[in-house]
């Protein structure tokens, strides 16, 4: 078994799953890949990960509810919001995520992000 | 006939729609489904909030904790930040200056269920202390001009959590729309030596058409010219522009009419999403004769829309005298 921190990215665009991938694994990380929220609960709840990258604008049910849902069962596992919506992110449903990261090419403040967080989970 | 109606502070009009009448049971309110599940506001999730500014209810060694009953956080991803320096500048004919200010979330209750129709009289007037000592606080603070507190209950007014909250943004500058009003009410007294506020409260007691309660301090109105159904304006009845200057024994009386105010608006449409805004006295000006805090009170029931955004006109359905009359009537329990 990988001794590898594992990061489930959850998004419905192709593009930013294979941004993240890159990028995380380059870092060391294991990436899982969920394109709804849907399925993202399940891959959750079947295999717990280190750590949840979650975009909140998704089509079917949305990331603020997948984060209620994530805190509900396993309020340990760090969840940090990545979107488009700089304006989102001063909605108190946001709290609940450990982090909130307005999404940029530039993946240095998610990348210390998710190296934070990662270290405190220890 | 529809008829047009002049705002006497800041001269907005509104077109009320007379004909058109429409009743509280003509607004039909989508209930909004109770989620539960995991709320940062709960009790037992005080660590997931930034470090509490203020709590009542709970004794002081325990800062944090739970057995609150009112509860103070400052916003976790603020979007004015406390520390730093104003730095006003220029770029051109542009003016800029920092983003200083304070963003506070004031958790009202630790019941998640609990709403201001539904709390007691002692819970809803310590969120009124609330509301009171931290603008006290936050106006030792020489760089913040104003302070605004705010409360948006419902998804359809902007409430991102069912938890009841309010909230409390100190800016460094006097908002716009506020400047208006004051620059509304000083019109007015320069013209007529008396507070605009005062006079409106002398007449609609003694017209007793859009009074919809009172009691010895405290009165809540729906105003002459209203911008949504059922709009409502609470205010004291004595002269006051600052409403730090509330103690005790009128934060009392506030609570109880306002929960009375609060109780007849749920009964009358039930679960119905509003927005509500204190306005006070910018926090560098000390009694201003011309100015009179309040609370407008905004019931969403109707959207705002491509007219009202072009010509800042409002359309409004249901008369005030109407909306007075039927929320008069409405018998709480």
């Amino acid at each position: 078994m990988s001794d590898k921190k594992r990061i489930l990215v959850v998004d419905d665009e192709e593009s930013i799953h294979l941004l993240y991938r890159e990028e995380f694994e380059e870092e060391g990380y294991e990436v899982v890949s969920a394109m709804s929220g849907e399925e993202a609960l399940q891959l959750f709840k079947e295999d717990p990960p280190d750590l949840v990258v979650l975009d909140i604008n998704m089509p079917g049910m949305d990331g603020i509810e997948v984060l209620r849902q994530m805190k509900q069962m396993q309020p340990d596992i760090p969840v940090i919001l990545s979107s488009a919506y700089p304006e989102y992110k001063q909605e108190l449903a946001s709290w609940a995520s450990d982090d909130y990261i307005v999404k940029s090419f530039n993946m240095d403040e998610l990348k210390e992000s998710v190296k934070k967080h990662i270290a405190r989970k220890k | 006939m529809p008829e047009l109606r002049r705002d006497p502070i800041i001269g907005r009009w509104v077109i009320i729609a007379k004909e058109r009448g429409k009743r509280p049971f003509d607004f039909v309110i989508e209930p909004e489904r109770t989620k539960g599940g995991f709320c940062p506001l709960c009790p037992g999730n005080e660590a997931t909030t930034p470090p509490e500014v203020l709590a009542y209810g709970r004794d002081a060694h325990d800062p944090n904790g739970q057995g609150w009953r009112v509860r103070v956080v400052p916003n976790k991803f603020p979007a004015l930040i406390i520390e730093g320096d104003l730095d006003k500048r220029g770029e051109g004919i542009y003016d800029k200056m920092n983003g200083i200010g304070a963003h506070e979330v004031i958790i009202e209750t630790p019941n998640h269920y609990e709403t201001m129709a539904t709390m007691d009289l002692e819970q809803l007037a310590l969120v009124f202390r609330a509301y009171r000592d931290r603008i006290v606080d936050l106006s030792g603070d020489p760089r913040f001009q104003y302070i605004i507190i705010f409360k948006n209950k419902g998804k359809a007014a902007g409430a991102s959590l069912e938890h009841a909250h309010s909230q409390l943004i100190a800016l460094p500058i006097i908002p716009h729309l506020i400047q208006e009003e004051l620059k509304g009410c000083m019109k007015y007294y320069d013209y007529r030596d008396r507070c605009v506020f005062c006079d409106i409260i002398r007449q609609e007691r003694s017209q007793n058409i859009r009074v919809v309660c009172e009691n010895d301090e405290f009165i809540t109105i729906c105003p002459f010219a209203p911008r949504s159904p059922f709009e409502m304006w609470f205010l004291p009845k004595r002269h006051y522009s600052r409403f730090v200057s509330m103690n005790d024994e009128q934060i009392k009386m506030m609570a109880e009419l306002f929960s009375t105010t609060m109780k007849k608006l749920d009964t009358a449409i039930k679960d119905v999403p509003f927005n509500f805004m204190l306005h006070t006295a910018p926090l560098r000006e000390n009694g201003l004769e011309y100015f009179h805090w309040h609370i407008e009170i905004m019931p969403k029931v109707t959207t705002v829309a491509g007219f009202e955004w072009g010509t800042g006109f409002y359309i409004n359905s249901t008369p005030p005298e109407e909306a007075a009359r039927v929320l008069k009537e409405t018998e709480i329990s």
